[in-house]
């Protein structure tokens, strides 16, 4: 890549070829580039899925903003293959501890390393959070409230779903009811296996998303293909990642990104406000960025990680650590798979894996044992997953392996979304380990608790209804993960949260953080919208905020109007018109520009 | 070859008279209809049928309206051009009814209209074309990129429909005199556009406009039907493809097309083909329409994720419903065909 | 298609000439199958036909998987054949031709050379490397406490017998090291990598009858598992694993649900 020295350098690669971010698309223009000398508006560590829009807004707002990534700033056409395998590389593959009674498995699929972040192997399931989950312990006595209410993010919701754009169904039943701004998919066999099982069991569904998959082109981004390759990274452009929709407006904006720098540490200056970032560099060399303000994007496990290694004299337990809550309150959703054998043959490699789903059984039900709900969405694991997951569901190995590997086209998957509630000894700490660059990395722990296992054990006996009710012969279930969230959680209250309602960490005034990290609950949807949706909302902040933002005044609060005009280009002016809800406890337009913290 | 006894027009004629005669005393709805469809086939010979056809255009304005909206809410209307045939279509509807009722609008709006229509249908092949090349791979890998991208003839297909609200604008309405004078001549003020064209030209053009007032268009139309016929067949090859011909009647437009385009091509040069094979081959169109949309309606009942419990999904998922009446819509134009006079 | 030219003579286990009690057989005549270029219900079904529909960048990396098989850096050539050994019992490939069997050993030996992990390890397990190279010893101890043999020099059945105990995770021998690290963790460590080399190859992919790379070419016949035109439809046969096998038997794995390691290959 460019040398860091120079002002300005051609976005290109060594030989001259034009850097790819699709068969059509192209980042073509000039990078700007910052020196060590230079103290940037902001630096965003982590260009992921919050990064990537985080930057791209503050850059088209004028501010002079650093994004250090610690992967590749991916080339899609040569860094990319449509091959399982061969994907390896787009995953957190860095060591992690991972124990307790019920430990998560990490890297593959749960997070992302390389500009873009998750959101370049993500499935692409873009469900909106419900208001209930904003509200779980005023609504239920367990878990943990927001400080922000559904009403604050709603408009967000629609103006991602306008820049990603979302594809789905004209009209979604559950949470704030509402349509997609782009139509929905043709159904691959496992979606019609969701539809048929519920329909049957009278349960409602919808079909054809709501994904963050093209199901028309948008500009230079061509629609679906239906090869199934989304956890693989989307060839063709059709998913939407912040690499291909908001980083290239970032930098075409001034917004330089710095790939392959591994934050070690934020800095603390004298006054008790954060100076900048230390970072490895891509040569291994240590480096200092310095800057005004300071926004963590790192997600559940590398945030919490980067702000225990920055603990300094007078921090001893870690930056923006005095309630002791950061990396505690770590969640996953429950994921288990149920694979169902049907005598038709099914061929689940075909299509998007996520393109159907139910939210049926979303809420707390009290008629049930346990509080909070689940979903139930189609999957569509790769020969190599799937027999991983027969190796667990069905104890296959050896000649047993390689029978039913051999039908594997008659199999069919779904997969549970269960929400685990926030537990407070969950949590991210540091291991003795360190990794290449010396740092010591992290340790999760994780254990199940009494409504947890209460909820998967309910989830996973209806997700095998349904599979049953669709016509399969055979049923096993293999118990996993799904989605990190967590860590460094938001709250009214310093001595319980690390965050505010916007990213602000209680402690440091100029420094944020911004991504999965700070949600109290996760619901039991995917969390990647709201992650985009929030850090657009964070920028809308800041940007009102302007020269004051890197300052904190108590009681001064500020409503930032909702900044359309920030979007990247091409978001108005195409898709569907959506149907929009006017349910008793939404109301459109004003809740978006009420006040953070009123919970 | 049944060509000796081919005049198909003059035998359904003779018979039309027959069975005015055999029935005239009788007061029953039979005779009636009898003497209409004769006198159909006299309007139609002599090109009095301007409402009718207003009224088939404004149908098939409609019906490529509706279907060409579901398409495109398919294709997510990612580009500000999609919108356009969604609403030329309803308003070729509404030039066609009232073309259809008033004369001056047959003559202003429904002109306008269909010309909208069919330029948006030559614009929308184009704009199908780049959408295919832009797709993965493009043209390099046809086959695939051709049946899952934009359907390339669709929106020519759309074009016929303003084709045929052009020619109903330049014919007489059925309640015309026999012998009004030309529109172009003399008697009618020609529009300042009009004169500005060079002489031959509208010379050229009033002969024509005046061969179709009078019914004597029989090329042009049979002409339009091979074209709708490759169309048509083309569309339900690379969709029936796509379906894996899974089942044996999905071949019928593909097997019955060639020989619509051929009869229709053979219309052009020879008047025996146009009374022939030519209806025959039309009425089989419109047969294999009517039995496509059976089975279309049938597939959608039954094949698509949910059932009937899932009535949207069938709009979504199911196969198109009206693309056999589009085939049929081939047929009913070879039909048209066949009963016209032709120029010379 | 051209014959696999490479051969590791070091891994004589892997390939080993064919042995007729280690086939799977007919269940209708009770005689083993005969061996099969191709096995699996896709037949004539070739992925890497396929090729010059996919983009350079994947066409690299599979031919690359194809043809260029790394050496062995990472174990020692004794450990190298038992681990061979062991997979060819955890995956078997009696029923293939020896051209067309795929090689397991090398990629596993490449990844632990490389230092190529998974994003994370478990507390109490050792690192992937260490954790090989301690099961295989463990797995040798069975062998020579229940055969008095090393688990190289035993026959298919007796190698699978043992490979059960750990699958039940019920190890007779060994407890040294299982002190260590638990079984359960490294039998689906020693599994996974073995799934991950296997499927990974263009002829696991004719087998299962899987689409394999598909860009810039996707799919259009997306619903009733339909082929696509230039894919095969199912052509079934029966078979079943020789008499002694136990491993087609799908008994749940052992260790209970505490240790087992939830799936972490991508869904959702």
């Amino acid at each position: 890549m460019v040398k860091d020295t120079s002002l300005f350098g051609i976005f290109r690669k060594e030989n001259d070829q034009p850097h790819q971010l699709g068969p059509m698309q192209r980042l073509d223009v000039p990078m700007r580039h910052y020196t060590d000398a230079d103290v940037v508006d902001v630096v965003v560590v982590g260009v992921g899925s919050a990064g990537g829009v985080l930057v791209q807004r503050l850059a088209k707002a004028g501010w002079r903003v650093v994004g250090l990534e610690a992967g590749p700033f991916w080339d899609t056409e040569r860094d990319w293959v449509s091959d399982e395998a061969g994907s390896h590389n787009l995953y957190w593959n860095d060591l992690r501890i991972t124990g307790g009674k019920d430990p998560l498995a990490l890297g593959a699929n749960n997070s992302g390393k390389g500009v873009g972040g998750g959101s370049v192997h993500w499935a692409g399931f873009t469900p909106r959070f419900h208001p209930s989950d904003f509200r779980v312990y005023r609504e239920d006595g367990i878990g943990a409230d927001w400080p922000i209410s559904y009403e604050d993010v709603k408009p967000y919701y629609e103006l991602l779903e306008r820049e990603i754009p979302v594809a789905g169904p004209a009209y979604y039943p559950w949470g704030d009811p509402h349509g997609y701004i782009y139509g929905p998919h043709p159904l691959g066999q496992v979606g019609a296996v969701l539809v048929n099982g519920c329909t049957t069991l009278g349960i409602r569904s919808v079909a054809g998303g709501p994904v963050a998959i093209l199901s028309g082109s948008h500009g230079d981004r061509p629609h679906c293909i239906y090869r199934g390759f989304c956890i693989q990274g989307c060839k063709v452009g059709a998913k939407q990642s912040t690499l291909i929709s908001h980083v290239p407006d970032a930098v075409a904006h001034g917004a330089e990104i710095r790939a392959n720098a591994m934050a070690a540490r934020i800095n603390l200056g004298n006054d008790g406000r954060v100076t900048g970032v230390t970072y490895f560099d891509h040569a291994g060399q240590e480096r200092c960025q310095r800057a005004k303000l300071v926004i963590i994007s790192g997600y559940a496990i590398e945030t919490p990680r980067l702000l225990l290694n920055s603990a300094t004299t007078g921090y001893p337990q870690g930056l923006a650590n005095s309630s002791g809550t950061v990396g505690r309150y770590l969640m996953a959703q429950a994921g288990n798979v149920i694979l169902g054998r049907f005598d038709e043959p099914v061929r689940m490699y075909k299509a998007p894996p996520a393109h159907a789903l139910t939210e049926e059984f979303y809420e707390t039900d009290r008629r049930r044992d346990f509080a909070r709900g689940f979903s139930i969405q189609t999957v569509g694991p790769l020969p190599i997953a799937f027999a991983k997951q027969m190796m667990v569901a069905k104890g296959a190995w050896g000649w047993g392996l390689r029978e039913v590997m051999m039908d594997y086209n008659h199999w069919s998957a779904l997969g549970l979304l269960g929400e685990i509630l926030p537990w407070a000894d969950n949590r991210v700490t540091l291991a003795t380990e360190t990794d290449q660059f010396g740092l010591p990395v992290a340790h999760a722990h994780f254990d199940l608790h009494d409504n947890d296992h209460k909820l998967i054990e309910f989830g996973k006996n209806t997700v095998m209804e349904v599979m049953r009710a669709a016509g399969a012969q055979e049923i096993v279930q293999e118990p996993r993960y799904a989605h990190l969230i967590g860590g460094a959680r938001m709250g009214n209250d310093p001595a319980t949260s690390v965050v505010d309602g916007w990213g602000r960490t209680h402690d440091i005034p100029n420094l944020f953080i911004c991504d999965g990290s700070i949600f109290p609950t996760q619901g039991a949807a995917n969390p990647g919208l709201t992650i985009q949706a929030l850090a657009a909302r964070t920028a809308d902040y800041l940007i009102t905020l302007g020269a004051e933002a890197a300052a904190f005044r108590p009681g001064h609060t500020v409503m930032p109007p909702l900044r359309t005009e920030l979007s990247p280009a091409q978001t108005t002016g195409r898709g569907v018109p959506r149907l929009t809800s006017r349910t008793p406890n939404v109301h459109i337009g004003l809740g978006g520009l009420a006040p953070g913290g009123k919970a | 070859m049944a060509v000796k006894t081919g005049d198909w027009v003059h035998g359904a004629w003779q018979l039309g008279r027959f069975a005015w005669r055999s029935t005239r005393h009788r007061r029953t709805l039979a005779p009636t209809l009898v003497r209409d469809s004769v006198s159909v086939v006299q309007h139609i010979r002599e090109g009095r049928f301007q409402r009718s056809l207003a009224l088939i255009a404004a149908f098939a304005g409609l019906l490529g309206g509706v279907e060409v909206t579901s398409e495109h809410y398919r294709g997510s209307y990612g580009q500000r051009v999609m919108y356009t045939p969604v609403i030329l279509g309803p308003l070729l509807g509404i030039a066609g009814v009232l073309g259809a009722i008033n004369r001056r609008a047959a003559r202003t709006l429904l002109p306008l209209a269909s010309c909208l229509m069919l330029g948006d249908g030559v614009l929308g092949f184009f704009f199908h074309i780049r959408g295919v090349a832009r797709k993965p791979g493009g043209w390099r890998i046809p086959v695939f990129n051709i049946v899952m991208g934009p359907p390339l003839f669709a929106p020519l297909l759309l074009g016929i429909g303003g084709f045929l609200g052009i020619i109903a604008s330049l014919l007489r309405r059925e309640d015309d005199p026999i012998h009004e004078l030309a529109w172009g001549t003399r008697w009618h003020r020609r529009p300042a556009w009009v004169e500005a064209l060079p002489r031959r030209l509208t010379r050229e053009g009033f002969v024509v406009g005046q061969d179709i007032r009078e019914g004597r268009f029989q090329r042009i139309l049979a002409g339009a039907t091979a074209l709708s016929a490759l169309l048509n067949g083309a569309e339900a090859l690379y969709s029936h493809y796509k379906n894996r011909f899974s089942y044996r009647i999905q071949w019928s437009p593909i097997l019955l097309s060639p020989a619509i385009i051929a009869a229709g091509l053979g219309a052009i040069w020879s008047k025996q083909v146009a009374r022939t094979w030519l209806p025959i081959v039309s009425a089989l169109a419109l047969l294999d329409g009517a039995v496509g949309f059976g089975y279309h309606l049938r597939g959608g009942l039954r094949h698509h994720p949910g059932g009937i419990k899932q009535p949207l999904h069938m709009v979504m998922y199911g196969p198109p419903l009206f693309a056999p009446l589009l085939y049929a819509a081939t047929g009913f134009i070879g039909l048209l065909a066949s009963l016209l006079r032709r120029a010379d | 298609m051209n014959k696999r030219k490479h051969r590791h003579a070091d891994l004589d286990a892997e390939l080993s000439s064919p042995d007729l009690d280690c086939q799977p057989i007919d269940p209708q005549t009770g005689q083993p199958l005969p061996l099969r270029a191709q096995v699996g219900y896709y037949p004539g079904y070739q992925t890497l036909r396929q090729q010059r529909f996919w983009d350079a960048a994947t066409r690299d990396v599979v031919m690359r998987r194809m043809h260029e098989v790394p050496p062995i850096r990472f174990f020692t050539l004794a450990e190298a054949r038992q681990l061979a050994a062991v997979a060819a019992r955890i995956i078997p490939q009696d029923d293939r031709e020896l051209a067309y069997r795929i090689p397991i050993v090398p990629w596993i030996d490449e990844r632990l050379h490389s230092g190529r992990i998974d994003g994370y390890r478990y507390e109490g397990m050792p690192a992937d490397g260490e954790a090989h190279r301690l099961g295989l010893q463990a797995i040798n101890d069975i062998a020579r406490a229940l055969h008095d043999k090393d688990f190289i020099d035993l026959t298919p059945p007796p190698q699978e017998g043992i490979l059960r105990t750990l699958h039940d995770d019920n190890p007779p021998a060994g407890h040294a090291i299982w002190a260590r690290m638990p079984v359960q963790r490294y039998w689906m460590l020693l599994v996974q990598d073995c799934i991950e080399v296997y499927y990974a190859h263009p002829f696991a992919w004719d087998e299962i009858g899987y689409g394999g790379p598909a860009y810039p070419r996707g799919y259009m016949r997306l619903q009733h598992g339909q082929p696509e035109p230039w894919e095969k439809d199912e052509v079934r046969y029966s078979w079943r694993a020789p008499k002694w096998s136990v491993s087609q038997e799908y008994t749940p794995l052992g260790g209970g649900h505490d240790t087992i390691t939830p799936g972490q290959e991508g869904t959702h």
